[in-house]
């Protein structure tokens, strides 16, 4: 993972629970990690093609999506709908889409995909040949975990 | 708080036993004992009969069966163990654990099979001679689940290489010291080659500096060792390491030349003395680049004596705050080389490298015991970093590096480190570690 793209993620996560979420955000240690991961419960993923290839995974407890649901929304959920569904997506496309923006001034040249959410139990994530950049945020109403995984094309 | 602890103290003890199963195997019985084979090992079980006999071959081998197609033989433990052997209706259906050895797959006739057993690994206990009625070599260990007796077969041993040998009873040999050591004999020479100080010294340095012995190292250590115990004579001091300084004080003058710092001006001459490139690009890998000084040093070395190549350099390193700061690192004007000049500009900062030379520079945050992403390469420039890598990492990365590096590429180590493998060239000069990647492996002969 390109060291320029580390920040515009990090910066674009920040910034955009913070405004969101109108509470304070921490980030946690960023860390790399390559082997197969758990998922947490509600996982979104943006893929990202250009110049680069790789993918953006917001990951989080179902009640951390649903609660952020609720704040984002203004107004009380209780379960994973479609509305809690629609706004994780939503989440996360404005996040990678800050990053990508951020980026983008840099000079580098990326797409995304439109997000995917998936959620369920008990789940996975395996990309073997693909090393992850993790970056931690913590708020009030859960963590979530972003998990970068970009490389160049050779 | 007390008090639970005590109440729950055996039932947390169980669950502990009981979530640790990391060893299953299959059981099955040979008159009347009960038997294990590891599960893994165990390609299937079924029920066959009617083998088809094949002249001339031991008593033990019942014939040859066809497993869907697969022809393999089918041998009676029964008959291999010398157990009495029971008189059998030939029409009816045998019970077969069908194991798979590295090459071989075969299968085994037996009583009956039982089930799968999970043990933890460790409630296995070591073979001993009044154990079975079958020779101590074939038995892996004894393991006791629920009030039975289980004897594990070493399949690999009784199967493996050479061709079965028919084992009679245990009365064969109780003999101890011929037969108990073969396990333990194989690690115990491995170490038992190095002295025990050095041993020693390996240890703490492992601890206290994340440095491991090794091959790439060894003749450091031993040379470095030597010093060390006069130099701590002379202070009346102990030559053992117990303090995370004192591995470091030790290991101090392991660090390559220009560490931390932009190579000087003339030791980019010396190697580039060394090195010879074909083709007009060159790709170069440089894991564990810490704040990017090596970086750029070889940036230089590719732009002033490799001019007429381009060239793209990929360093990483897995500490996030030194690369971070590698892409707009700020020099010290007054430890640069004046030859380099040229190449730095004056920035709000500081002194830096210039866009242009940067831009032939890409950092990356990564660890290199993950999957390395990379092209074909010319030139791998890892100082000082295999040292500090587990021995297995070690090994992993120079085989990955003879993949990646094309044939007639350099690898440079720490200047302290050796490669000792037959694949590559030694071209080492000036102090400079410098292997060269052989055409292959048959040329490598040749060459010799």
């Amino acid at each position: 993972m390109r060291v320029e793209y580390i920040n515009p993620f990090v910066e674009a996560a920040y910034n955009v629970l913070t405004e969101v979420l109108a509470t304070d955000v921490k980030r946690g240690n960023l860390f790399l990690k390559s082997a197969t991961k758990p998922v947490m419960g509600v996982a979104a993923i943006v893929g990202l093609a250009g110049e680069v290839e790789g993918r953006v995974l917001f990951d989080m407890s179902k009640s951390t999506a649903v609660k952020i649901a609720s704040v984002m929304n203004m107004e009380e959920l209780t379960e994973i709908d479609d509305l809690v569904k629609a706004t994780i997506s939503e989440l996360a496309n404005m996040i990678t889409a800050q990053a990508v923006t951020k980026l983008h001034e840099l000079g580098f040249k990326f797409d995304l995909t439109p997000p995917a959410l998936i959620t369920g139990d008990n789940m996975e994530i395996s990309d073997q040949e693909v090393e992850a950049l993790i970056v931690p945020m913590e708020s009030p109403h859960g963590n979530i975990e972003i998990n970068v995984a970009v490389r160049e094309r050779s | 708080m007390s008090t639970t602890n005590v109440e729950t103290g055996k039932g947390t003890k169980d669950t502990e036993h009981l979530k640790k199963i990391d060893f299953k195997m299959i059981s099955f019985t040979l008159a009347g004992r009960d038997y294990g084979i590891d599960i893994l090992k165990v390609k299937e079980i079924r029920k066959a009969g009617n083998f088809t006999k094949v002249p001339n071959t031991p008593v033990f081998v019942r014939g040859v069966d066809n497993l869907r197609g697969d022809i393999i033989p089918i041998i009676d433990l029964r008959t291999m163990f010398n157990l009495p052997a029971e008189t059998k209706d030939p029409a009816s259906l045998e019970n077969i654990v069908i194991i798979r050895l590295d090459a071989l797959i075969l299968g085994i006739v037996v009583d009956t099979i039982e089930k799968v057993v999970g043990i933890s690994h460790e409630t296995i206990q070591p073979p001993h001679p009044i154990f079975g009625d079958i020779n101590i070599q074939y038995i892996n260990g004894v393991v006791e689940n629920e009030g039975r007796l289980y004897i594990i077969l070493d399949v690999d041993r009784i199967f493996g290489d050479s061709e079965p040998v028919p084992t009679a009873v245990a009365s064969a040999s109780v003999n101890d010291e011929g037969d108990v050591p073969l396990t333990a004999s194989a690690p115990a020479a491995a170490t038992g080659s190095l002295p025990l100080d050095l041993q020693f010294v390996a240890e703490t340095l492992a601890a206290f500096g994340q440095f491991h012995l090794s091959p790439v190292n060894q003749d450091w250590v031993t040379k470095r060792l030597g010093e060390w115990k006069s130099l701590r004579e002379a202070k009346g001091l102990d030559f053992q390491l117990t303090l995370k300084e004192e591995a470091q004080e030790f290991l101090a003058p392991f660090a390559s030349r220009h560490t931390g710092q932009v190579w000087a001006a003339a030791s980019v001459a010396e190697l580039s003395e060394i090195l010879k490139f074909d083709g007009s690009q060159i790709a170069v890998w440089n894991p564990g680049c810490g704040r990017g000084y090596e970086s750029y040093s070889l940036a230089l070395l590719l732009q002033t004596r490799f001019s007429k190549f381009s060239y793209k350099i990929w360093a990483s390193d897995h500490d996030l705050l030194n690369i971070s700061t590698a892409p707009a690192l700020v020099l010290d004007e007054d430890s640069i080389d004046l030859e380099w000049k040229e190449f730095t500009v004056q920035s709000k900062n500081g002194l830096q490298f210039s866009t242009d030379l940067k831009g032939h520079v890409l950092f990356e945050f990564h660890d290199v015991n993950h999957t390395n992403p990379m092209p074909e390469i010319q030139l791998a420039v890892l100082r000082d970093l295999l040292s500090y890598l587990k021995v297995s990492d070690q090994e992993k990365l120079i085989s990955e590096l003879s993949e990646k590096l094309k044939p007639g590429g350099y690898l440079i180590l720490g200047d302290n480190e050796k490669l000792q493998n037959s694949e590559w060239k030694d071209v080492s000069s000036a102090g400079w570690s410098v292997y060269q990647k052989l055409e292959s492996v048959t040329d490598a002969r040749g060459v010799n």
